[in-house]
């Protein structure tokens, strides 16, 4: 079954307060991985 | 003194030159050979193609760029290889042709040290007869511009919306093995974006046609994301997203023709459809650029530098296996050539050493998956990894590399954004680590780590889109302290 976006969830991707907190988590998040470094695998 | 040639001014080939002059520049020569003038940022590629960006926003002359860098530029596109140079010349050299000013048409020797083989991908519109942007209602956003004449298409289709046509809309993979998913998916939301802005959505019908198993595979097996606070399989994440804007889809689909504004495809089943279109942006297979290698005695020596695809062989497991047995060893480290130890190739010119998602077969053959996608932040970090080795090599007078980035043991953000603007848009935001899913490490989330692999929807992921365009084209402006920026 496909899922939904809900309304709230729908509010909440428009909200700018609550996506501020995610735009600075998203940042957060991806230099935590970029800065995690990357090598080999052998 | 050391010269290092760098063949291509895209992202890998721009990134690798930019750190090499950085940290040899000073005693050491470093070259640039493209046939291209300008840089152009690539992702926003696609809002060029629905009219809210301009050329210039993306677009820049490198001239002055390397003029106050001091790198050389050789306006000039690479012919062959000759990695062993011949009896004129010792070392080996790239025979390159110059494209414009008073040399353009003539050829000419440039010798090197080292050389990064940063050209990326052809885009290979002949592989699907028909498949030629500007005929049978095609456009194209693969560069800037193709994607000037996809607005200059769609602006003309709003027109006739206006006036009350309904039309028909394709977007996705134009073959079989076609790669650059996320680009096509970007772009689809787009368009859907923008025919709400004018008010003529409900004149559309927009249809996503793809070579995936399931939506959101991205040539990559798919993903689990963490999305509003539950796990989303990237299947479940692209049909919530297109069920919500009405956009309908076909998977599993090879399109091997384009006649007459029509997509003819066979699916995995063996059924043989077709798709008319008043629109179609279907992304081309990639594949390398069909260069030739010789060694000193002017014998063939194609096979030992390159792939039969064309992109060039480097440290990677090519031994031909089922998908059970790939493991992410199978992927290169170094992007060095096995055979010559001065050669290396980043980002998407190096020869991938098979597919990521699950090869399949229809019931009559035809091989229908994505191509592995190596663009944007892998071809990033490769050309850097690849920067770094060559600075030790030249720096500590050895041929060992010793920095390493493999795409099994490498993280990645992705980012699907439609709207433009501050607050008139939504994105898609992923981060998944590793890229190439490690599933002996990982067996339970598919082959990722969780805590790495998240999803985002809404405007957050559109501003981290904005914020990427104008931090990259900083970074590749050469700006101040501009290497503090991540690749």
């Amino acid at each position: 079954m496909i899922k939904t976006i809900s309304k709230t969830q729908k509010f909440m991707m428009n909200c700018v307060l609550v996506q501020l907190f995610i735009f600075t988590y998203l940042n957060i998040k991806i230099l935590f991985v970029v800065g995690k470094g990357h090598g080999g695998t052998r | 003194m050391a010269k290092i040639v760098v063949l291509g001014a895209g992202v890998s080939g721009h990134t690798a030159v930019s750190f090499l002059n950085k940290t040899l520049g000073k005693d050491h020569e470093v070259i640039m050979v493209s046939p291209n003038s300008n840089y152009q940022w690539i992702p926003s590629n696609i809002w060029l193609g629905v009219g809210r960006m301009k050329r210039k926003h993306l677009v820049f002359p490198l001239a002055p760029i390397y003029k106050k860098a001091k790198i050389k530029h050789i306006l000039a596109k690479a012919i062959s290889f000759h990695p062993e140079g011949d009896s004129q010349e010792e070392k080996g050299y790239i025979l390159v042709e110059y494209v414009s000013g008073d040399n353009k048409g003539k050829q000419e020797k440039v010798s090197y040290d080292f050389l990064v083989n940063g050209t990326g991908p052809k885009l290979n519109f002949e592989a699907t007869p028909g498949l030629i942007p500007e005929t049978n209602n095609l456009v194209s956003v693969c560069t800037y511009t193709h994607a000037e004449h996809a607005w200059h298409e769609l602006d003309k289709l709003i027109q006739r919306m206006k006036k009350g046509e309904h039309v028909k809309i394709l977007v996705g993979s134009g073959h079989a093995l076609a790669t650059c998913q996320g680009a096509a998916f970007e772009y689809i939301l787009n368009i859907d974006h923008e025919l709400r802005r004018y008010k003529v959505r409900d004149k559309a019908t927009i249809t996503w046609i793809s070579n995936e198993y399931e939506l959101g595979d991205f040539g990559v097996d798919g993903g689990v994301f963490n999305v509003f606070g539950e796990q989303l399989t990237s299947k479940e994440l692209g049909e919530m997203v297109f069920n919500d804007r009405d956009i309908k889809w076909i998977k599993r689909a090879g399109v091997y023709k384009i006649e007459n504004n029509t997509a003819f495809y066979e699916t995995l089943d063996g059924v043989e459809a077709s798709e008319s279109f008043d629109f179609g942006m279907l992304i081309p297979s990639f594949s390398g650029h069909g260069f030739k290698a010789f060694d000193k005695n002017g014998n063939e020596i194609t096979e030992k530098l390159f792939a039969p695809n064309g992109f060039m062989k480097v440290d990677a497991d090519y031994t031909k296996r089922p998908y059970e047995e790939w493991t992410v060893q199978d992927w290169p480290e170094t992007y060095q050539n096995p055979s010559y130890a001065n050669i290396f190739a980043p980002g998407i010119a190096f020869a991938p050493p098979h597919a990521i998602s699950k090869p399949r077969k229809s019931v009559n053959g035809r091989a229908i998956f994505p191509a592995p996608p190596r663009t944007g932040m892998p071809s990033g970090i490769s050309a850097k990894v690849v920067a770094d080795n060559i600075t030790d090599m030249v720096k500590n007078n050895t041929m060992t590399a010793s920095h390493k980035g493999s795409m099994g043991n490498m993280g990645a953000a992705c980012v699907a954004s439609s709207g433009y603007g501050l607050f008139r848009g939504t994105g898609i935001s992923m981060t998944m680590t590793p890229i190439v899913p490690d599933y002996k490490k990982y067996p339970d989330t598919g082959g990722r780590e969780l805590k790495n692999t998240i999803g985002s929807y809404g405007l957050a992921g559109h501003w981290l889109k904005l914020a990427l365009h104008y931090m990259f084209i900083y970074k590749a402006k050469l700006k101040p302290f501009w290497w503090l920026i991540p690749e």
